[in-house]
């Protein structure tokens, strides 16, 4: 821990720390363009000049390059290092065309910064700039490159720390090119994070070009709903529409970056289908109307039939503060039947691991810093894109990683692949840590584990399932370490420790069919295609369906109430991620419908009203305490949470740009349930296991026309040797025949599958949303067929 | 013109390559086969050290203080990188040995290999130097066959590999860490140090670097003594002989083998023939375009690495160019800055971008379109590029541009005062 | 492909990646040897690069435009590399220049009419002592006078 003075002010680094980052401790901010937290110091934009005065180093030098040493007496305001500074802004600026009025960096421009506190002011070059034709990089990055100083963040970010390869530095001298071999989109899915770490404007959200100036954008710390990590975001919002998401900062989450999904899935907000008015039976309705029918429909049915008969049903993508309201309204009621997740299988999983994850979580920094990664069941850049990349800093450190999967996984790194059926990964986690026989292909393994200082198991919870973490957790004991797995949702772990060992959604619709429940309650879930698949004709048994959500969800129409509620970026409230982290997130703006709807994007608006336009929609927590004739604020339901439950304490702390904090304490497994009768699979048929994709599955981004571009035609995969055996062939179209439905698709070999296993993706809008993902289903295969 | 000693080019000839034969005949290999046979590597590299070696490729860092920092006893793969980059202009030195007697290097290659204990060296070689790179190659296959290479060379134990890697242009391949990444095939940009490449170089294993000649003279070290190489030089602090490339408006604008610390005027006006078309002397480049020039009133300075540092300037690779009394300054400095500037690699701030602004200062002040504040701008320029780029190449354009200001800020106010270029 | 690189060079390079611990390393050699058989690195060039190595296309442009005698676009039969650094400057290179551009008729980088030759500056070509100094291909003339560059284009002239 080396002590050094910075302009007179002394400090204590930990060893390692350069002494610009000294420098910073202390709050002294030096000019740099090439130096990046995330990135490293690689010594090339020659900003960063301090003189160091006494100690190890003598004389200007790049304080980046530089590690802090004992007895180092440095100065940041020497002459000779302001003057260099002032000279490399003056040659940073020398081909920089100035067009900062229309560069939608203007704002938030570092070089706009760097040149006022550089204190070069006045251009004396007078020759010609040099000037680039631009690429068109697809549809979500935009390239500018005159306005380009050559600090080399966007390919040291896009190849080296993302693990991209079609990006990157081309020509030399004053002629660097930074882009692709041909125009094209860009193909890693984290190539947004070039808008966030292109200091100046060369690389901007095409999503929101020439939308608003930076200033103008209402911005808050918010969090990522697209997957269960939590990654933390910073959504912008103009004339009540979400333009863009950029990427917040938590180094125990996802550090700097985010994923394309996380980025540019933000379309859901502004979705000109997205409901924004109460309804009842499909029509409109006031909002005091339908929360009174609401209201007396319930307590009629609870005071009739009795509260068991009122269902319920939470979701992994409501808030945390929603779904204790939700659960605690089932006892105020008098025992309603509580869940907080429509996915049984998922469910589970997530409730088995608040039982089990205790002092074995492990978080996404700690993956970073592993030096030994085993994957099971879990397919990273497409269930949690940020695990990959995480995946990938471990991997660039001299981290081994292992990947334990029926899928053809692919990784940003290096890796080795065991591949297995997805029926066989718990055998296969039981037998890493029971035999230990050296000659099996799981010896290797072993001995990497045990050899390993900080290895961290990883999975998938939907691969997994809740005997497959089990299995994880006693592999997790055997190795003396921690887990790191993946469940559904933004909230599948609050909405977990809240089910304890309540009812799953399997259950909840058997006693739907039975008869026992007459009453539904749906928070934010689309209950057709996520809950259970008995679940469409269990509704049909129903008296009352209420739904609150935000997304168009196909039974707002057929519900008796339907009120909608507001996005997490209009709100505030808390998502507990997938190690028990519990972040809060901040409102970024007020709901309506965005003026460029309103007004068909003419400015300003034509019609007044005292109201916003769409302006409706009310947080769920709002709209669960008007059903409950209370009046609540957040703070209020989270200091009654955590003053309830002890799980929680901390909870009304928290802090939206803080690294949010674990919960204090495990959830239930779900109580053991006879799950539905297994029917025998029919002669011939193989598995056909269904899994989620980056771009198609997650219904938010699902419904965000900036994906759009990138959703990937539905197919199916199967090894070659598989195929060959039956008869089929690359292209060919074949019909797939499951228990639930009969569709077509578009046969893809890949040899990295499991032989003798089906996989598709569970696409949005299509037959396969319906199949539950992570549990395979026998299918019959056959030639031909109409289109899926 | 003197008898100068003659060790590296004793077996050059007008339009002939010597190849195993001819070399073997005047002593070749003998070297190897006294270090291998006589000596341990640490003699070896002891030896080396006495002598006075320094390095030929420009920055004249002593060789066998370089050699001590390689962990030669350390197992697992090491390199030998020989550089024959040489695209400096005024440097043509390193060509000239390959083409007379390429032997010569495949024998300083393996006894520096052997003392360094590497068993695999590259030899990198420019793309301009086609012939050169087959003189290697078919000298290497005669070493082979002759048993001073491959597997265990002359009974050692010992075993080596030569490979010769063609480039394809750019100056800052010379750098020799860029060089480094040219082989592996990445970006050629320098690389930061620390690490060195002795620690960590070519796929980050330990790795030196040397230039052709300097690897050339380590067998003749061998064979004639640390003591017999280093009183080779004219003057006490120096060591060896050297190859000084003449060019520019001497008289014989030829290569010749001088002895380290030989007076400027000996070798413009003796060597060189003098000024041609009888004109006068005015300056010159002592080292190649990276060093800053002198006048007359250093022609009698000693040529070597210390007494040149003295008085403002550098030894770098002793390839002289001459420059007579009707050369414009400003225009000499503009070509060079413009080599410099086209060469950048790109990397860092003031080399891509600082060289730039140069080159369009002196331009217009050459044109007559310059002003006095544009001479003050020029120093501006020198103070922040040197000592703060990221590697050797902007610091080596300010060689030039540091000569202009100090010795020629006369000129450069002419051609502002008269508006136009004085010397057309 | 064969057109790009032939068949035994083809298979010469395929056995050499394949038994390098990093083929990266044989990047210039590939380009060189598809540049000397096709004259210059056209786009599929970079591809078949990058394909026989294991790269990607950009990894491989990234190399291909760094260096200055990897030619990303066509050129004539034969590439005049004119030497336009110090010693040839002082020794007349610029006169070399213009004699070459009014004898050819075209301006630096430009390619005659009938494909015959590429004009190109070019950096020191290492011939200090013969400036100034020409290469045309890897074949070097020194010493340069306006007839010995006609009689070198005559005879470079196929
Ligand atoms: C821009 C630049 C170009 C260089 N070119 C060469 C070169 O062509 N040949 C060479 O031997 N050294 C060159 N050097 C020096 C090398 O980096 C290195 O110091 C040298 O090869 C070491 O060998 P030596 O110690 O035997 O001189 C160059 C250095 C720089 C910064
Ligand atoms: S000084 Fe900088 S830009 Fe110039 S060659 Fe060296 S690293 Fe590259
Ligand atoms: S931040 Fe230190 S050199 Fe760029």
């Amino acid at each position: 821990m080396p002590t050094l003075t910075i302009d007179n002010q002394t400090v204590t680094v930990p060893d390692g720390t350069n002494v610009l980052e000294a420098a910073q401790q202390l709050g002294i901010v030096i000019p740099h363009f090439c130096y990046h937290e995330a990135l490293g110091a690689v010594g090339s934009c020659r900003l960063c000049a301090m003189k160091f005065e006494q100690g190890p180093v003598k004389g200007i030098e790049m304080a980046c390059m530089v590690q802090a040493q004992d007895g180092m007496v440095v100065s940041t305001v020497d002459a000779e290092a302001q003057e260099l500074r002032a000279a490399v802004i003056e040659w940073l600026m020398l081909n920089h065309p100035h067009d900062c009025p229309v560069c939608d960096e203007g704002g938030e421009c570092q070089l706009q910064d760097m040149t006022i506190a550089g204190g070069h002011g006045i251009r004396r070059y007078r020759g010609k700039k040099r000037t680039w034709i631009n690429q068109d990089l697809g549809p979500f990055i935009e390239q500018e490159m005159n306005r380009c100083i050559q600090c080399y963040r966007c390919v040291r970010t896009y190849r080296d720390y993302c693990g991209g390869d079609d990006f990157g530095v081309m020509g030399s001298r004053n002629r660097v090119f930074f882009g692709r071999f041909k125009e094209g989109k860009l193909e890693s899915p984290f190539s947004g994070n070039l808008a966030d770490v292109c200091p100046t404007g060369v690389f901007t959200d095409k999503t929101c070009r020439f939308r608003s100036r930076s200033w103008d954008l209402q911005e808050a710390a918010s969090i990522c709903p697209h997957c269960s990590l939590g990654c933390s975001v910073i959504p912008g919002a103009r004339y009540r529409e979400l333009q863009r998401v950029r990427s917040g900062i938590n180094r125990q989450t996802n550090g700097f970056f985010i994923c394309d999904r996380g980025r540019f899935g933000y379309g859901h907000v502004n979705h000109p289908e997205r409901p924004r008015t109460p309804k009842l039976q499909g029509a409109d309705a006031a909002w005091p109307e339908a929360l009174q029918l609401a209201r007396r429909r319930l307590t009629d049915i609870a005071a009739k039939v009795g509260p068991e008969a009122i269902a319920l049903l939470g979701s992994p993508r409501a808030s945390l503060e929603s779904l204790a309201l939700l659960h605690d309204w089932a006892k105020q009621l008098g025992g309603a039947r509580f869940c907080g997740d429509p996915q049984p299988g998922r469910d589970r999983a997530a409730r088995q691991l608040t039982a089990l994850l205790g002092s074995r979580a492990r978080s996404l920094e700690d993956v970073r810093r592993s030096d030994c990664l085993l994957l099971v069941g879990s397919d990273p850049l497409n269930e949690a894109p940020l695990l990959g990349l995480a995946v990938r800093q471990a991997a660039r450190r001299g981290a081994r990683v292992i990947v334990i999967d029926p899928r053809p996984v692919e990784l940003p790194c290096n890796f080795q692949r065991l591949s297995t059926g997805p029926e066989e990964l718990p055998q296969r986690l039981e037998h890493l840590v029971s035999t230990t026989e050296p000659t099996d292909d799981l010896s290797t393994l072993r001995t990497l584990l045990h050899q390993a200082e900080r290895p961290i198991l990883c999975g998938g919870g939907d691969l997994l399932g809740e005997v497959g973490i089990r299995q994880l957790a006693a592999a997790a004991d055997h190795f003396g370490t921690g887990l790191f797995v993946t469940l559904g949702g933004p909230n599948s772990y609050g909405a977990a420790l809240l089910s304890g060992d309540g009812p799953d959604a399997d259950q909840l619709c058997e006693e739907m069919l039975a008869g026992k429940i007459r009453a539904l309650v749906c928070l934010e879930n689309d209950p057709l295609a996520d809950g259970p698949q008995r679940m469409a004709r269990a509704l049909g048994k129903l008296e009352f369906l209420l739904i609150l959500d935000h997304a168009p969800n196909r039974l707002s129409r057929q519900a008796d109430v339907f009120l909608p509620t507001t996005t997490v970026a209009e709100g505030s409230g808390t998502l507990v991620n997938n190690e028990g982290r519990m972040l809060s997130f901040s409102t970024v703006f007020n709901p309506g419908i965005p003026l460029g709807i309103s007004s068909e994007g003419g400015h300003p608006p034509r019609s007044f009203s005292p109201t916003t336009a769409g302006g409706e929609p009310r947080p769920a927590w709002a709209v669960l305490a008007q059903l409950r004739g209370e009046n609540q604020s957040p703070e209020m339901i989270r200091r009654k949470l955590e003053g309830r439950d002890s799980r929680f304490a901390g909870l009304s702390l928290l802090d939206p740009d803080g690294e949010g904090q674990r919960v204090r304490g495990g959830g239930h497994p779900a109580g053991s349930h006879d799950q539905s009768f297994p029917h025998p699979a029919p002669e011939g048929s193989l598995p056909l296991l269904v899994v989620e994709q980056l771009f198609g599955s997650e219904q938010l981004a699902s419904l965000s026309p900036a994906l759009d571009a990138v959703q990937p035609d539905p197919q199916v995969l199967l090894h070659p040797e598989t195929a060959a055996a039956r008869g089929l062939k690359e292209g060919d179209t074949i019909a797939l025949h499951t228990e639930l439905e009969t569709f077509s698709l578009q046969l893809k070999l890949n040899a990295a599958m499991t032989p003798g296993l089906l996989l598709a993706t569970r696409l949005r809008d299509t037959p396969l949303e319906l199949f539950a993902p992570g549990s395979p289903t026998p299918c019959l295969v056959g030639k031909g067929g109409g289109d899926a | 013109m003197n008898d100068y000693p003659q060790i590296l080019f004793k077996n050059r000839r007008p339009g002939e390559t010597v190849f195993l034969d001819g070399f073997r005949q005047t002593g070749g290999y003998q070297g190897l086969e006294k270090a291998i046979r006589a000596m341990t590597p640490l003699e070896v590299r002891e030896t080396v050290k006495r002598s006075g070696l320094r390095g030929r490729g420009g920055a004249g860092f002593s060789t066998g203080l370089k050699w001590s920092f390689f962990p030669a006893d350390q197992p697992g793969d090491k390199y030998l990188v020989c550089n024959c980059d040489e695209m400096e202009p005024g440097t043509y030195k390193d060509r000239q040995l390959l083409m007379a007697d390429p032997h010569q290097l495949i024998e300083g290659v393996i006894l520096s290999a052997w003392a360094l204990q590497v068993s695999e060296a590259y030899i990198f070689i420019r793309y301009a130097y086609e012939q050169e790179a087959r003189n290697l190659e078919r000298a290497i296959a005669e070493a082979k066959d002759a048993g001073y290479l491959g597997t265990d060379i002359l009974d050692s134990g010992w075993s080596l590999r030569i490979h010769v890697h063609r480039s394809a242009g750019r100056y800052i391949l010379g750098e020799e860490t860029a060089q480094l990444n040219g082989i592996e095939g990445v970006r050629p940009n320098p690389r930061s140090k620390p690490p060195f490449p002795a620690v960590k170089g070519l796929w980050g294993r330990p790795t030196t670097v040397n230039n052709v000649e300097t690897l050339a003279d380590v067998p003749h070290i061998i064979t004639g003594g640390a003591e017999w190489f280093k009183n080779l030089a004219r003057n006490g602090d120096g060591a060896g002989t050297k190859l000084f490339g003449l060019s520019g408006h001497m008289e014989r604008t030829e290569c010749f083998e001088l002895p380290v610390g030989i007076p400027l005027r000996e070798v413009i006006f003796d060597v060189g023939g003098g000024i041609r078309g009888g004109r006068e002397f005015k300056a010159c480049l002592p080292g190649g375009a990276s060093t800053p020039y002198l006048t007359r009133e250093h022609l009698d300075v000693a040529m070597d690495f210390d007494t040149l540092e003295a008085v403002g300037s550098r030894f770098g690779t002793a390839g002289v160019t001459a420059f007579d009394n009707d050369t414009c300054m400003v225009a000499v400095t503009l070509n060079l800055i413009r080599f410099f500037a086209r060469e950048s690699c790109g990397w860092c701030t003031p080399c891509r971008d600082g060289l730039s602004f140069i080159q369009w200062l002196l331009e217009e002040i050459e044109a007559g379109r310059g002003n006095m504040e544009q001479i003050e701008m020029l120093k501006h320029q020198r103070r922040n590029i040197t000592g703060r780029s990221f590697c050797a190449l902007a610091e080596g354009a300010m060689g030039p541009l540091d000569g202009l200001l100090r010795l020629f800020e006369d000129e450069l106010e002419d051609h502002v005062r008269k508006g136009r270029c004085p010397f057309q | 492909m064969n057109e790009l690189l032939p068949q035994p060079e083809h298979d010469h390079f395929r056995a050499k990646a394949a038994a390098s611990e990093h083929p990266r390393e044989l990047i210039i050699d590939l380009l060189r040897a598809i540049q000397e058989h096709h004259g210059w690195v056209p786009d599929e060039g970079v591809e078949l690069t990058a394909e026989i190595l294991g790269l990607s296309p950009l990894q491989v442009e990234e190399i291909a435009t760094f260096y200055d005698k990897i030619f990303r676009r066509p050129v004539g039969r034969k590439v005049i590399h004119y030497c336009d650094s110090i010693c040839c400057w002082a020794t007349g290179g610029e006169q070399v220049a213009a004699h070459l551009q009014q004898k050819l008729g075209i301006g630096p980088g430009e390619t005659t009419a009938d494909g015959a030759f590429t004009l190109l500056p070019s950096c020191c070509l290492g011939a200090c002592g013969d400036a100034p100094a020409m290469m045309i291909e890897l074949k070097l003339y020194g010493r340069l006078t306006p007839e010995k560059i006609d009689a070198a284009l005559e005879k470079e002239k196929d």
